[in-house]
């Protein structure tokens, strides 16, 4: 079923002052796709089943909206030929899937519990929530994610990537920026960069595969007590220290050493050419991570 | 000459007793010495089989199996599946960087073998690094010049960050070769710069699709 | 490290390396395998077998691990994994003859009586010869416990046998084979 919202029915409710003020019933189940070339995107959710749009847009500006099948498609255009810059700010139903695509465009996402897929160039994406599939590109901006679960695909390019409170299966990557997941529950985990750190604190599941590769930065990880882990680590320049005994019942080849922790059932593999690896506790990476959340502030105050 | 032990004395050798039986055992070697003898004669026995040399066939058998493997005919990558745990092996890593997404594929042909002659020797390490990397050099320098042609389409301050990623790439494989061709036969070494490469790649890939797609 | 072992290390990477080149159909590399392998591979089938299918059965080793190459996971050395392809060939031979199970006597002295069935004129036999002829359960268990290492339950999964049987057919043959120890 092809039903198209007139652009018209949104031209009238736009005030002089180039907002757009509208909510749009959708079907249960319903999708929404947003493309903006430039300025933000930004969703929260509410339990009705409705989609609420606020967008600023200038006067040269325009949205248009169009329900194809089941998804709702928002479209960020200019009377003019020049993308103009549109801010967006939707509330959706919880469980609505979104696709979200821009290019100057800062993407932020919030309470959202369905699948999020959001793409950008130069901006940077920030989500809170999303289950089932969730995967995230920007080139130049920083890629947040935080109480997701499902597929996870997160990366950036020049830009760090940051993931806390994670189940599910997840990739993520970047070339100039460092990788760092916290609070995750998965078996599988992959995690690289070129010019960055990669940290790691979460569970190792027996089965599981996990894999950390920097070329030029340090790999910390955390190791709970009682993992049953195969780890092989390699650096070609770098250090390799453990907080920990690690069992000489292990191969070794020149750059690239290999250790049984107790039953060696989850495979894991921490690769670093020029970077340290560093090996901890839950307790210790958690201190050190509250301690790194103060200077933070304290660099913001 | 035969008692109640005998039968039981290979698994003594073997260390499968259970406590109370070995030693029970050992309290009648200590009393017995054919026992005692056939303990010593069964432990040669295992130490000249582990001692066993292999030796090698009378009749060069590599030709039968070259005809049946089909030997010296080209291969189709894409009809043999193969996968391997990380710690991944050279030409899987190669294999898997030029398949994926379709770009510069490229058979890898199996050199002619001569039937009868002196086997080919295994080519020295630096050479075999050379043969994957050239095939993969190639890749890149296609791609490149797709992302060449297509960068107009993309706005100045992206592809400067473009560029800014493929500088630190760049550099990441200068360093994983060098330190290559100081230690040629290092797995660990090889795969980095195959990992490395394979980054470059996809990086090359993705950015063509987002000139591409900025029409 | 010392040189051994780093040796061994840098010998266990190219065949690995091999491993996955003739995976994607690189016949030289499978060459450079055959080579390094063949041997082990020809003393363990004309053991378990005798010399006269040795050499047949040898190619269709190779052959069948061309085939499978491709699910060989590089989880342990090639050579191990070449090696349990190689038993399974031995063995599947084995059903193909319509040998039954009850090949496994528990007579006294299987070499009793018998003379070297080929190649040695005189009456005495070397500790190889004497092997080749004993009856074919005591053998295989013998050279699959004692000369490849493989343990009973292994065996008797692998022979279709109780560990019990293994550990008896094992016995037997040490004893059999004792009086040929210095020859």
């Amino acid at each position: 079923m092809l039903t198209m919202l007139t652009a018209a029915v949104l031209a009238s409710l736009a005030p002089v002052q180039g907002e757009t003020d509208t909510t749009i019933a959708v079907p249960a189940g319903a999708s929404l796709s947003v493309n903006n070339f430039g300025g933000a995107i930004v969703v929260h959710a509410w339990t009705q089943n409705r989609v609420k749009i606020h967008a600023e847009h200038g006067s040269r500006g325009a949205i248009e909206a169009s329900l194809v099948g089941n998804t709702l498609i928002l479209k960020a255009s200019s009377r003019h030929g020049a993308p103009s810059v549109v801010d967006f700010d939707i509330t959706v139903p919880q469980t609505m899937a979104l696709t979200l695509s821009g290019t100057y465009t800062e993407i932020e996402v919030d309470g959202v519990r369905g699948a999020i897929t959001a793409e950008t160039v130069d901006g940077s994406i920030d989500v809170r929530g999303g289950s089932g599939i969730v995967t995230l590109h920007s080139v130049q901006g920083s890629v947040t994610l935080a109480d997701a679960t499902g597929r996870i695909e997160v990366n950036s390019i020049n830009e760090d990537v940051e993931l806390s409170n994670i189940s599910g299966q997840i990739n993520a990557e970047t070339t100039n920026g460092s990788v760092s997941l916290w609070g995750i529950k998965s078996a599988s985990v992959e995690a690289t960069t070129i010019n960055g750190d990669v940290e790691y604190e979460g569970t190792i599941t027996d089965g599981g595969t996990y894999t950390f590769n920097s070329h030029n930065g340090d790999i910390k990880i955390s190791v709970p007590e009682n993992a049953n882990v195969t780890l092989t680590v390699a650096t070609a320049n770098g250090d390799i220290d453990a907080s920990f005994q690690l069992p000489f019942r292990g191969t070794r080849e020149k750059h690239r050493y290999t250790f049984k922790l107790g039953s060696g059932s989850a495979r894991m593999e921490a690769e670093s050419f020029q970077g340290d690896i560093e090996l901890r506790r839950p307790s210790e990476m958690q201190m050190h991570h509250k301690d790194k959340d103060k200077d933070k502030e304290h660099e913001e105050n | 000459m035969n008692d109640q032990w005998t039968d039981r004395l290979s698994e003594y050798v073997d260390d499968e007793l259970a406590n109370g039986e070995r030693t029970a055992l050992e309290a009648h070697l200590a009393t017995c010495a054919a026992c005692r003898a056939t303990v010593e004669d069964l432990r040669k026995v295992v130490a000249r089989a582990r001692a066993l040399d292999d030796s090698a066939p009378k009749a060069n058998l590599w030709p039968g199996v070259a005809k049946r493997i089909g030997a010296g005919k080209v291969v189709d990558i894409r009809s043999r599946r193969f996968s391997f745990n990380v710690p991944q092996l050279i030409a899987a890593s190669i294999a898997l960087m030029l398949l994926s997404g379709g770009g510069a594929w490229l058979a890898l042909k199996p050199p002619q073998i001569a039937s009868d002659g002196p086997f080919t020797p295994a080519p020295s390490q630096g050479q075999l690094q050379a043969t994957w990397t050239g095939k993969t050099d190639a890749a890149i320098a296609d791609l490149q010049n797709v992302f060449d042609r297509n960068k107009s389409r993309l706005d100045t301050s992206t592809v400067r960050v473009v560029q800014q990623a493929f500088t630190t790439i760049d550099r990441a494989i200068a360093e994983a070769r060098t330190a290559l061709q100081a230690d040629p036969s290092d797995a660990y070494l090889n795969l980095h710069l195959a990992d490395t490469m394979r980054r470059k790649l996809e990086l090359l890939r993705r950015v063509n699709a987002l000139a591409t797609a900025q029409s | 490290m010392n040189d051994k072992v780093l040796e061994d290390t840098l010998a266990a990477d190219s065949i690995g390396a091999d491993a996955a080149l003739a995976a994607s159909g690189d016949a030289s590399a499978f060459e450079r395998l055959y080579r390094t392998h063949v041997n082990r591979i020809h003393s363990l089938v004309r053991r378990m077998l005798d010399a006269d299918e040795a050499d047949d059965l040898t190619q269709d080793v190779f052959v069948r691990a061309w085939e499978k190459l491709s699910t060989f996971r590089g989880e342990s050395a090639f050579g191990t994994w070449l090696h349990r392809l190689a038993v399974n060939v031995v063995l599947g031979r084995r059903k193909t003859l319509g040998v039954e199970r009850g090949r496994f006597q528990t007579g006294e002295d299987p070499l009793e009586g018998v003379s070297a069935k080929r190649h040695t004129p005189e009456l005495s036999m070397d500790f190889e010869e004497a092997l080749a002829n004993l009856p074919d359960g005591a053998r295989q268990v013998f050279v699959l416990h004692d000369v490849e290492g493989y343990r009973h339950e292994e065996i008797g999964r692998m022979l279709g046998i109780v560990p019990g049987t293994s550990k008896s057919q094992l016995h037997h043959a040490r004893m059999a084979l004792r009086r040929y120890l210095d020859r």
